[in-house]
């Protein structure tokens, strides 16, 4: 290496120079390990020849246009050939140096390839979805022992969600914060939460410079009314329009969902959101084993990684199941209204054409379809 | 050209869009009977919405009245018999406007007993609440006030006023918020 003045590191995949010294693992370069035969079965020249056939195959004598554009086989079937060359490589090493790779070991390695490779949820086909899911679950499952359940159900046709908070009713207990964090495997290390409960002062009105979103005492303080903010899963999202590589939008129920495994982290959707409706993972999230969530889907609390945006999805996994989400479930004063936007005879419905409802910022267009009422 | 239309549909706001979307509604597949197969529920109907609150008679621990109420109320109360209903504390109006016999007839104790003195059936006790509290009545029955039970499919389940209100006491009471963010103290603090 001492010959080699480069100030980078460069893969040695078209580089034809032939190895000069013949190494192992075991350090030493002639004999001792048994695998230092004086003819080699396969030179290296011939076995590079023959792993790029194998994975990539006559895409290679083509140009860059002609490789893009004239795929011969699908992306899938291409990996599945590059990971198989790769493990006939690992077969190589291993007869060599006695590398025990077990079945369990490849299967990971082959689903960790195909998860690094795999495209935007929002333009998999129904298969796709469930192939990914399987992935994930599987790879839990080899990972930690345990078995989770992960759906991929999607938007179900005539369903719009909405949800109406009622501000009369709301005594600011934070039981929905609280089924929320557990319902959606948030990080417990940084205390992420999606929702948060403002204790405004009486007269005021919504003064959210002087509202306190932690206060821990005795509730409801003397004086004070209480409303939640969490997404307000918007019809015209602006934290949509800015994500620059298409890893959140707009289902067609109206849940505004992120990709975790597309999103790149910029954060620009967390400063789009003009209601403080994002979260990010600065920090590898946390979840105790044992407090787990293990009903996931694929769009809502299947576990993040460090990087990612999240947020509320009105519960996904629930709500796509005829379930209210967790806050819903959990107030106790019956404050949260949830349901659907498309059904005459739901209460969502009857709260929009009967009370007094409103929405916060609705200036901006951005529609939210979270709106509060009072009594 | 700007123009106020969202880009796949010709809505101006969402509430547009739903109104011209729900008018050809079919109904949905998902349904959320499942959640609550663990609670009886009776189906009750009120100015055309039909909806399912819990049976409440199956919950009162000590019905029916008349299993321990087989003589007057004066002579169980001069015996010298085990007392009952101690937990018993009416916080409810004041005392010009409601007592025991408010809403509870001594002559006839199973039942519970309108304002003029018809009988009201413990499951139906939302009708004994709603003769005052009108405008809450109003909200439960479409759904403004009061829980919904399970989830938003249909059918659709409520609680009704005794599931969350104390009839004898229905206030709210004040408790410590279930979470306090310890993080975010940290970080105003930085």
């Amino acid at each position: 290496m001492s010959n080699n003045n480069k100030k980078w590191f460069s893969l040695n995949l078209n580089s034809r120079k032939k190895q000069t010294s013949n190494t192992c693992g075991c350090g030493k370069t002639t004999g001792g390990c048994n695998s230092h035969n004086s003819k080699p079965q396969m030179s290296d020249e011939d076995f590079f020849e023959a792993a790029v056939n194998a994975s990539i195959g006559e895409e290679r004598k083509k140009d860059g246009f002609d490789q893009v554009f004239e795929v011969k086989m699908d992306r899938r079937t291409a990996f599945k050939q590059l990971t198989a060359s790769l493990l006939i490589g690992a077969g190589a090493v291993s007869t060599s140096c006695s590398l025990v790779s077990g079945e369990e070991t490849k299967e990971k390695a082959q689903i960790d390839w195909e998860e690094q490779f795999k495209g935007n949820y929002k333009l998999m086909s129904d298969n796709e979805k469930k192939g990914t899911v399987d992935r994930l679950v599987r790879s839990y499952q080899i990972r930690t022992g345990k078995t989770i359940n992960m759906s991929a159900k999607n938007a179900e046709e005539d369903v719009l969600f909405g949800y109406a908070f009622n501000i009369s009713k709301c005594q600011g207990y934070m039981d929905c914060v609280s089924a929320c964090v557990e319902e959606n495997n948030q990080d417990r290390s940084s205390q992420m939460q999606y929702i948060r409960i403002h204790e405004m002062k009486d007269g005021k009105g919504f003064n959210f410079n002087e509202a306190d979103d932690n206060y821990y005492h005795e509730v409801p303080a003397e004086g004070h009314f209480y409303m939640g903010t969490q997404c307000f899963h918007c019809d015209n999202p602006p934290c949509v329009d800015v994500c620059p590589v298409q890893a959140t939008w707009r289902e067609d129920d109206g849940l505004v969902v992120v990709d975790y495994d597309w999103c790149v982290g910029c954060r620009y959707c967390m400063a789009a959101c003009p209601y403080d409706g994002r979260r990010f993972n600065w920090s590898k999230p946390e979840v105790p084993e044992a407090e787990i969530n293990h009903n996931q889907h694929y769009l809502g609390n299947r576990m993040r990684k460090k990087g990612v945006m999240e947020k509320c999805t009105f519960c996904v996994q629930r709500s796509r199941a005829g379930k209210n989400p967790a806050c819903v479930e959990a107030c106790p004063t019956g404050a949260r209204v949830f349901g659907n936007l498309l059904d005459p005879n739901s209460t969502i419905r009857w709260v929009l054409e009967n009370k007094k409802v409103f929405r916060l910022k609705e200036d901006l267009g951005t529609e939210p379809k979270f709106w509060y009422y009072m009594d | 050209m700007f123009s106020c239309k969202n880009e796949e549909h010709e809505y101006h706001s969402v509430i547009e869009k739903i109104e011209s979307e729900s008018k050809n509604y079919h109904g949905v597949s998902v349904t959320s009977e499942l959640y609550f197969e663990d609670t009886d529920m009776i189906e009750i109907s009120e100015d055309g919405q039909s909806f399912l609150i819990p049976d409440r008679k199956g919950q009162i621990k000590s019905f029916a009245c008349t299993e321990c109420h087989s003589k007057p109320l004066e002579q169980m109360q001069s015996e010298n018999l085990k007392k009952a209903h101690w937990d018993v504390s009416v916080a409810h109006a004041d005392l010009n406007t409601m007592n025991c016999v408010t809403c509870h007839n001594p002559e006839n104790m199973d039942n519970l007993k309108s304002l003029t003195g018809n009988t009201i059936d413990f499951n139906a006790s939302y009708k004994l609440c709603s003769q005052c509290h009108t405008k809450q009545f109003q909200d439960w029955k479409g759904g403004a006030h009061g829980k919904q039970i399970g989830g938003w499919a249909p059918p659709r389940a409520s609680m009704t006023c005794v599931n969350c209100h104390n009839p004898h006491k229905p206030a709210f009471e004040t408790k410590w918020p279930a979470r306090f963010n310890t993080q975010t103290i940290k970080e105003r603090n930085n």
